[in-house]
């Protein structure tokens, strides 16, 4: 019975710990505004930054200017990529964790822009600034800021940049085309082609522009998961089934990417034909070597340093208490409000205005020489 | 009678695992060129020991030596034993189903010229080897395609490409049925003349007693004697006393029959093999079964025993073609293993591991598995429920055990069994098919056995007994059917049945009655 | 016999299946104790708890179903992708043909069911291996999801998104705490109670067995009631508008379901003797078909279930839902004590082995360990769990406490080596031991 006793006590004192532990543990006394925007926060706060995973060297980069600028401006960082086998619940728990952790600001750049107004709205609530980086995050009020370069202008350019290669090559049409675009899980995609459409379609709808495969729409031309093996195993069918035979040229070709410029490229000179006017984006080196040496047309200059700064910018002006810049106010409706946004402009390169654009890169700069 | 110095000598042989001292003190002396077999109950440690000679317990986990051919060995592995000539050859055959029988002879000891394995040359050889062995296959044959007393044969062939002096058996007739076994020893008989030592682990005494030079009995793990043969005075009751270190009078249990009506009867069954549309495993088989009767099924390995008895049970096996099944003189329909149940038919496999038991649960878990409906309420069960039915039969059939809370693979074969015996006890049935029920299962515990079937057949059930060993049927059967190819050849009534009888009735296809 | 060793039978049922448990709740304790000192207190916050229980929530869910397919002796390789196409079939019939909410879910877990049928009856009536049926099921369906979707992402309403991401209602008067909540856990410590009571009447009722001690009950019932209120507190006394999750209500439903169906009734039994030995199942009267089938179509149901709490909780189905899923479960399942080759594993375990999981990821990221090392270090953590175990077993030790204790026994019982002995040599072992 003694036993039973001391059994008991230990029970009740257990169980008593466990009460007081939790008591003070309550999170329910203050009222978790406190770090809304105009008030400003600590020098050296929590800064929290959510990328995708490492799948393309744009976000590697990213990843590293913030925690070098981040750390120049003496904040505290935490700099998370999602993992690649699950990156959509890998980043909504990492923003999470960024968000127990206090941060003041999370810049995030989604995996999925619509699913993660749940994890925006918790941040919100307890104070943390949120900024979309590059994608917009949709679905959520509590989304304060939105930097990025115009993803539509960039389509636009690519569309453009097609129809002023084939131009110089052949003063009049009908040009004979056929189009790419990126993967169907991704909704830039949609957005670049999208852009490109919106320059192009008045001069197919003429029949300026003839799709040689009337492969149009943006789930025939769809490269699944951006891989280059993909379009190039498109390409390679297209010019058996289309350009083979019947003494059709190719003229041209709408690439959403560099890497999937440099696969049609590649698929074009093993079935032995000429290279026609191929777009591009993101200024990979490959890329810019093969504009340089004339296969590649164009492609797309996003300098990431420059959105990384402007991102930090923002960063520095909410710790000061101030209203961060921004230069559009109307454009970007996430379903639940118009974000306020900064917008840098993409630039297109050609071999004609390579050594301008790039003349700032350490690393693509020796290229254009 | 003999001054050559011994071929093997192993002398004060101990190994202990943790908590078990498996021998201890173990002397083992075997001449050159004679049978020498190894006898003892069930842990007495036999194959621990054939493991010591084998190297599969290297030296330095045991204490001891090992003389061979006039020098101490120190045997690393089991490679280094083969390669002084010792080759042991396992009760489960180490053979590879899906590949040919010069493959398997030859595995892992290939031929080679200029690295690549000369099929050409294992070739030549393997029939070689076969033709010692009296074996007469294609050897390109698939090991899956030929019976186990071939395979057993290709596993001596196997020995025999290793060049053995010293060739250990444990169990070699386990799974034969007599013709095999016959020959199998005939075989072993022949080595002996060209000068190739055999040790031999049998349980079957009588085999031992026919063909052994020298027996040494082992008991919990201590040499008890050593059996010179030659000299006179040996029989089965001899090393029985030896074994169980008190004489068995006898084997089996005293018991007074009381037969009723014939309750169950089978007319016509017909059954054909799962896969090869021609063969017929059961052929217009018709039986009967009183109450309060053991019946026996004797026949050769393939038979069709095992097949008739599934095919029965909720057609287990094969596809069923014709055949009709009455019980207290009405027809039933069992058409799957729960109808089956339902009609009070149970079934006690011959392999109670790979098909007769979970080898994860527990005994409590395993007595109950065949009818959880009696101890569920709404397909809830009932745990308190579940314990006290397992503890009664721990108790009723003398489980050795401390708890039914025990997993199965704790209890030794004999124990194992009578789990499975409680399991269809526990169904309530009318009719028990008892398959091979004492296989694999030492003296003692085998005399426990039949006491429960005996019991059992006390209480009004019928039981049907299949047994390979034709003097358990005889002492235990108070009918015995045979059965050759699929079909009933023979009813024999206790009186009438002797081993001669029995084996006549089993290879021939003439049918004979005489009840 | 010592009274840990005491502790760990009674505790766990005493069943060497159940001793990986009890290994990996001390596993989770120090996991938890090591991050809870590495994040300076971060882990056990309301907040993160609350974060942990919806993070955790879908990936459990799926767990309970794979446990009871690893045990019958398959695997689901589908879950995932079965997960994507529910969701998108539920987010596209809500928001793009008006059916209100409440019936999506209804029609979703019917697509499971469907999905179930559809790859129960390949595996159990046909006989094609369940895993090449879910690795078929795994490609269909997520290409169903990319057909149906055109990888678009379409937002769920609000009231979709509660059983994701809404909490327990504030009501009642003004505690400082979440009352429903505190009324929640205050009904589980009356449940554990009586519980335990009723297991002790059970075990009273067996005669032959030995009854549970009495200081074992409370000390077990001591630390259950601590735990319990501890986390109670906690869960009440997050931020206010949030509180315990509905998705966790959810799972803890499911969980106590599940657990009283695989211990306690027959089909659970069936289960378990199937995965054990088919055959012996067989001819023990276990339908061995209508049991795959149900474990398979069960599967799939709760794989809809979880794929429609992650869009809710996502706001959103998209394209990369349930991607991998499948890993993460049957992970847990292993991590948690069951069998790869079926018959073992329990419900708990297959819990404990995803919160193992979850705490360690949560942690890791706390303490802001990048995506990538912290892939390594669940990897290599999958492997070192289930090899520990498999190494144990090898040397006959069934737990982690069973070999710290090893050293100091007498009463070892007899070595598995004699024992693996025994059953080929078929000894009358133990009794030697």
């Amino acid at each position: 019975m003694r036993k039973f006793y001391s059994s008991a006590m230990a029970v009740g004192t257990a169980a008593l710990l466990a009460l007081s532990m939790s008591a003070c543990g309550s999170e329910r006394d203050g009222d978790g505004d406190d770090a809304g925007s105009g008030k400003g926060f600590k020098k050296d706060a929590l800064i929290g930054v959510a990328l995708p995973s490492k799948t393309s060297e744009n976000w590697v980069l990213a990843g590293g200017l913030f925690e070098s600028g981040l750390k120049d401006a003496g904040f505290k960082f935490d700099v998370q990529y999602a993992n690649a086998s699950s990156p959509v619940a890998d980043q909504q728990a990492q923003i999470t964790a960024m968000t127990t952790k206090g941060a003041k600001v999370i810049v995030i750049g989604a995996t999925d822009a619509a699913q993660l107004s749940t994890q925006v709205e918790a941040a919100k609530k307890s104070g943390a600034v949120v900024i979309a980086y590059d994608r917009l995050i949709t679905g959520t009020k509590d989304l304060d800021y939105y930097v990025a370069f115009d993803n539509f202008k960039v389509g636009q350019l690519q569309g453009q940049a097609l129809i002023d290669g084939m131009k110089a090559k052949k003063a009049t049409g009908p040009w004979t085309v056929e189009l790419f675009s990126g993967s169907p899980d991704d909704n830039n995609s949609g957005v670049f082609f999208n852009g490109a459409m919106d320059v192009l379609k008045p001069l197919i709808d003429k029949g300026d522009i003839v799709v040689g495969s009337g492969q149009k729409d943006i789930q025939q031309t769809a490269t699944q998961g951006w891989k280059a093996e993909n379009a190039q195993t498109r390409m390679d069918s297209l010019l058996t089934s289309t350009y083979n035979t019947g003494g059709k040229t190719l003229d041209g070709v709408l690439s959403p990417n560099d890497t999937l410029a440099r696969a049609i490229i590649q698929s074009v000179k093993s079935a032995g034909k000429p290279i026609p006017v191929v777009t591009g984006q993101d200024s990979e080196v490959e890329s810019v070597k093969s504009i340089m040496a004339g296969e590649q047309y164009s492609t797309i200059n996003k300098d990431t340093r420059k959105l990384v700064a402007e991102t930090i910018n923002m960063v520095k002006a909410l710790q000061g208490g101030n209203e961060p810049t921004v230069n559009d106010t109307k454009s970007y409706d996430n379903k639940a409000k118009v974000v306020p946004s900064f917008l840098l402009p993409p630039v297109i390169v050609t071999k004609a205005n390579a050594a301008q654009a790039y003349a700032d890169d350490p690393k693509l700069a020796p290229l254009t020489k | 009678m003999e001054s050559a110095p011994p071929l093997l000598e192993m002398r004060s042989i101990t190994k202990e695992f943790p908590g078990v001292k498996a021998l201890s003190d173990v002397n083992l002396v075997v001449r050159a060129g004679e049978i020498h077999a190894i006898c003892g109950e069930n842990g007495a440690g036999k194959s621990t020991l054939m493991k010591v000679l084998s190297g599969v317990y290297p030296y330095g986990t045991y204490s001891g030596s090992i003389v061979y051919r006039g020098a101490e060995t120190r045997f690393s592995d089991i490679r280094a034993s083969e390669h002084a000539g010792i080759v042991i050859i396992h009760q489960e055959l180490a053979l590879v189903p899906g590949m040919s029988i010069t493959e398997n002879i030859f595995l892992g000891n290939e031929p080679r010229r200029f690295g690549r394995i000369d099929w050409k040359a294992a070739n030549s050889k393997a029939l070689e080897l076969m033709r010692q062995v009296g074996l007469t296959e294609d050897p390109d044959t698939l090991i899956k395609d030929i019976g186990v007393g071939k395979q057993q044969l290709v596993e001596i062939a196997k020995a025999f490409a290793k060049d053995v002096r010293l060739l250990i058996l444990d169990e070699p007739t386990a799974a034969l049925n007599e013709a095999d076994s016959q020959h199998l020893l005939d075989l072993l008989r022949g080595f002996k003349e060209r000068g190739i030592t055999s040790i031999m682990i049998s349980h079957k005494l009588n085999e031992i007693e026919a063909i052994a030079d020298s027996i040494t009995i082992l008991r919990d793990g201590r040499t008890i004697e050593t059996l010179d043969v030659a000299a006179g005075g040996v029989d089965e009751d001899r090393i029985v006393r030896g074994m169980v270190g008190r004489s068995l009078s006898n084997r089996f249990p005293d018991h007074r029959p009381e037969i009723g009506d014939v309750f169950f009867e089978v007319r016509d069954w017909t059954v054909r093999h799962p896969i090869s549309t021609e063969r017929l495993v059961c052929k217009n088989s018709s039986f009967n079964v009183r109450r309060g009767e053991i019946v026996g099924f004797a026949g050769l390995m393939g038979a069709g025993r095992t097949e008739l008895a599934m095919s029965l049970f909720g057609r287990s096996y094969g596809v069923w073609l014709g055949g009709r099944v009455f019980k207290d003189g009405k027809e039933i329909q069992i058409r799957s293993v729960a109808e089956a149940i339902a009609n009070g038919l149970a079934y006690v496999s011959e392999d109670r591991k790979a098909i007769g038991l979970n080898l994860l649960d527990d005994i409590k878990t395993s007595v109950v598995a065949a009818k959880l409906s009696k101890v569920t309420r709404n397909g809830v069960l009932d745990e308190a429920k579940e314990y006290r039915e397992a503890e009664q039969y721990r108790k009723s059939l003398r489980i050795k055990t401390p708890t039914v809370d025990e997993g199965v693979t704790k209890l030794s074969g004999g124990n194992q069994q009578k789990v499975v015996l409680a399991k269809w006890m526990f169904t309530d049935p009318d009719l028990l098919i008892l398959d091979e029920p004492t296989r694999g299962i030492d003296v003692g515990a085998k005399y426990e056995i039949y006491g429960i079937i005996q019991r059992l057949a006390d209480e009004g059930k019928g039981v049907i007994v299949i047994s390979s060993e034709l003097p358990e049927l005889i002492g235990l059967c108070d009918r015995i059917y045979t059965v050759f190819e699929g079909t009933i050849t023979g009813e024999i009534s206790r009186q009438d049945a002797n081993p001669e009888v029995l084996m006549k009735q089993m290879t021939s296809t003439k049918k004979t009655l005489t009840p | 016999m010592s009274r840990i060793k005491e502790l760990q039978k009674n505790l766990f049922g005493g069943s060497t299946s159940n001793a990986r448990q009890f290994g990996m709740i001390f596993t989770l304790i120090a996991v938890i104790v090591y991050f809870q000192v590495r994040t300076d207190g971060l882990t056990l916050t309301p907040t993160n708890l609350i974060a942990l229980t919806q993070q955790g929530a879908y990936i459990s869910i799926l767990s309970i179903g794979m446990l009871m397919v690893i045990v019958a002796g398959h695997i689901d390789l589908s879950v995932g992708s079965v997960a994507a196409f529910t969701g998108i079939v539920v987010a596209k019939a809500i928001t793009e043909n008006d059916i209100p909410w409440p019936i999506g879910i209804l029609i979703g877990l019917g697509v499971g069911a469907l999905i179930g049928a559809f790859q129960g009856f390949w595996v159990a009536y046909i006989g094609v291996p369940a895993f090449i049926v879910t690795l078929a099921g795994m490609l269909l369906f997520r290409g169903g999801n990319q057909y149906i979707g055109n990888a678009e992402t379409i937002t769920v309403p609000k009231g979709f998104q509660k059983i994701g991401s809404g909490y327990l209602p504030d009501i009642g008067p003004e505690t400082n705490y979440n009352n429903p909540t505190l009324l929640l856990g205050l009904l589980i410590c009356v449940a554990v109670v009586i519980r335990e009571f009723r297991a002790r009447k059970v075990r009273q009722q067996m005669e032959g067995a030995e009854p549970t001690p009495l200081w074992v009950s409370l000390v077990r019932l001591g630390v259950l009631l601590a735990v319990i209120l501890f986390a109670t507190f906690r869960f009440a006394g997050g931020r206010v508008g949030t509180s315990f999750p509905i998705s966790g209500i959810i799972l803890a439903v499911l969980v106590v379901a599940y657990s009283f169906y695989t211990r306690n009734t027959a089909g659970g039994r069936h289960i378990y003797a199937v995965g054990g030995n088919a055959r012996a199942a067989e001819l023990s009267g276990v339908k061995l078909r209508r049991v795959n089938f149900f474990v398979m179509m069960n599967m799939s149901i709760l794989a809809s279930l979880a794929g429609m709490i992650f869009v809710a909780r996502s706001a959103a189905s998209g394209p990369q839902d349930g991607l991998n899923w499948e890993l993460d479960a049957i992970a847990a399942v292993f991590i948690g004590g069951a069998a790869v080759s079926g018959g073992l594993g329990t419900i708990s375990g297959a819990i404990v082995g995803g919160l193992v999981m979850a705490v360690l990821t949560n942690g890791l990221q706390l303490i802001g360990t990048g995506a990538d090392k912290v892939q390594i270090i669940k990897g290599l953590f999958l492997l070192a769990a289930v090899a520990f175990d498999v190494y144990n077993k090898s040397q006959g030790r069934f737990s982690i406490v069973g070999s710290l204790m090893r050293p100091f026994r007498r009463d070892t019982p007899a070595d598995p080596v004699a024992l693996a002995e025994a059953s080929r040599e078929e000894e009358k072992a133990p009794a030697a031991g």
